[in-house]
């Protein structure tokens, strides 16, 4: 598509929503109303990242994000439901799926008569996805029974297409052991029960899954037996990515109304922007929000090199849900009492924020993972890109790389089990790409805005590594303590 | 058990893939699906367990089963009867 059509559809899309979309409602309600589920599906938003020739626009990460992004800046329950569907709801089964099983689902899904929902987490498995015990066996050939139960899956209680991951052992001689598989609701069997009610996301659905000898044909194994945890890796960068899009989309909202507010807010005979503490914080947000939108951007470039698109969404997961969380504390506290009143709408950016650093992927183990990563890559080099980048990135990068070799010298390849030092080096690793990422957008835009905006933020990012380029505290003590705690 | 016993099994326990069918020529990444990561989890846990000191350079140029094995072996000698 176009840009100029992306740009027209995005337009579309923000007059219906600040139009159809109410907030408020969906949160007290804690559901998205029939007529706004309706209005987006004639828009033809449930097929956007769905290829033309299953009725979808084709789109890819870019357009999925910007569409999130718009949606999250009215409502992050509308966002979310939309977002899942279009990422981890059909991404499986877009890139992975046989024809048949394409030509057999994604019409509807593309058309919003159909809604999808992914299920992988379970009571025993979060993180610890290769823990999954919903197990699926080929009972008789060609057909499958799929036993166990899936919790919190996002639009659980309005979607028709599941796709599950299930542990396969053995499944048509694969080595490996899990699958994902598309079930659908009608599947004897399957149920979804059980809407959870939540801290945020009120609108946005969240269900059980009950699996009870659900009986399907071996077709609807998605791609090759035993491959699942490679689809789910390349599932949940498409997730991830538009999950930080979803991020920055709701921080910029934040931030816009932190800024309305302390330009009319009068205190002491002057606006509250007036006072150098405030303004102090606005550009803290705002040099935030920036790096927030320029990592998605930049994330979404690498659509088609899968490793660095893994290892980018899991940087860009963790920065924007924690920066939007940032943003909209900041934005509540610039309020004043107001922030904490509902009608106000702040406490309701907060509340949705916070699931952001725990789903697809809690932050801590991300880091870990991004530490770990990193610590294996001797390559942290200063890339042809950043030689032209200001500074305080550069010499951020080098910091970053420079603790990445001791660390590999020190350790060698016990690395890896050192969870606080991968915590810390994924932690630098993401101020680095965070600080990267906005000068890099702020160098091809070229206006000074921008480079002020960057600066800021690599200045901040530079702040905020010197205490992880810091050892951890001592592990004797933390363990007593932690060990008598009550 | 033998070394190239409890190498297989700490291999089956990451990997979700069962014990029996994993041979000295399987591949951790594309025959078991172990990632980077997680193959350098498995030779740190055998560093861990077996007391040997392994480079990651030298870690991350093992990819089969058999590789592993060998590796540990050397960094073992005289010991790798014994373990």
């Amino acid at each position: 598509m176009p840009s100029e059509e992306l740009a027209s559809l995005r337009a579309s899309v923000e007059r219906f929503a600040r139009a159809e979309i109410r907030p408020a409602e969906i949160d007290r309600e804690e559901r998205i109303p029939t007529r706004v589920l309706s209005g987006l599906a004639e828009m033809g938003l449930f097929g956007i990242s769905i290829p033309e020739e299953w009725g979808g626009a084709g789109l890819g990460l870019h357009g999925v994000c910007e569409m999130v992004a718009t949606l999250a800046r009215i409502d992050r329950s509308v966002a979310t439901m939309v977002g899942l569907h279009l990422g981890l709801g059909t991404r499986g089964l877009v890139a992975f799926g046989s024809d048949e099983l394409r030509a057999a689902f994604l019409p509807e899904l593309a058309a919003g008569r159909k809604i999808a929902a992914f299920a992988a987490t379970e009571a025993g498995a979060g993180s610890d996805l290769a823990a999954i015990a919903t197990r699926a066996v080929e009972f008789e050939p060609g057909r499958l029974r799929v036993d166990g139960g899936k919790i919190y899956v996002t639009n659980g209680g309005i979607a028709r297409v599941f796709t599950i991951a299930a542990a396969t052992p053995g499944l048509r001689g694969a080595k490996r052991g899990h699958s994902l598989i598309l079930l659908e609701r009608g599947d004897r069997g399957l149920e979804a029960s059980g809407e959870e009610r939540k801290l945020g996301l009120r609108g946005s659905s969240t269900t059980s899954l009950h699996l009870d000898g659900v009986e399907v044909p071996i077709a609807r194994v998605i791609g090759a037996p035993g491959h699942g945890m490679e689809q789910l890796a390349h599932v949940l960068s498409w997730g991830r990515t538009a999950m930080s899009a979803g991020c920055s989309g709701a921080a910029q909202a934040a931030l816009a109304a932190a800024m309305e507010h302390t330009a009319t807010r009068r205190q002491f005979g002057r606006p509250l922007a007036a006072f150098e503490v405030v303004r102090e914080q606005l550009a803290q947000m705002a040099a935030l929000a920036f790096a927030m939108e320029a990592l998605v951007e930049q994330t979404c470039a690498l659509e088609d090199s899968p490793e660095e698109l893994a290892s980018r969404s899991r940087a860009a997961k963790v920065f924007c849900s924690e920066g939007d969380w940032e943003i909209c504390d900041l934005a509540v506290q610039l309020h004043g009492g107001a922030g904490f009143i509902e009608e106000t709408g702040l406490p309701l950016l907060l509340r949705d924020a916070r699931i952001t650093r725990i789903f697809e992927g809690a932050n801590d183990v991300l880091l870990v993972a991004h530490g770990a990563s990193a610590g294996l890559r001797a390559d942290l080099h200063v890339g042809p890109a950043l030689a032209k980048a200001k500074a305080i990135a550069d010499g951020l990068a080098a910091a970053v790389s420079r603790q990445a070799e001791e660390l590999r010298e020190w350790l060698g390849v016990r690395l890896v089990t050192q969870q606080r030092l991968l915590h810390r080096l994924g932690g630098l690793l993401v101020l680095r790409e965070s600080a990267d990422a906005a000068v890099l957008r702020a160098e091809a835009d070229g206006t000074p805005g921008t480079s002020a905006l960057a600066e800021h933020w690599a200045e901040i990012a530079w702040r905020r590594a010197a205490p992880l380029l810091e050892g951890p505290l001592p592990l004797d003590r933390i363990d007593l303590i932690a060990s008598r705690a009550p | 058990m033998n070394l190239d016993e409890r190498i297989i099994g700490m291999i089956a326990q990451l990997s979700a893939v069962r014990r029996a069918e994993i041979g000295p020529t399987d591949r951790l990444r594309e025959d078991l699906g172990l990632d980077s990561v997680c193959s350098m989890e498995l030779l740190s846990m055998l560093a861990e367990e077996l007391d040997v000191d392994i480079a990651l350079e030298e870690a991350m140029a093992v990819t089969t089963v058999g590789g592993a094995i060998e590796m540990v072996r050397q960094h073992l000698g005289a010991r790798a009867d014994a373990v």
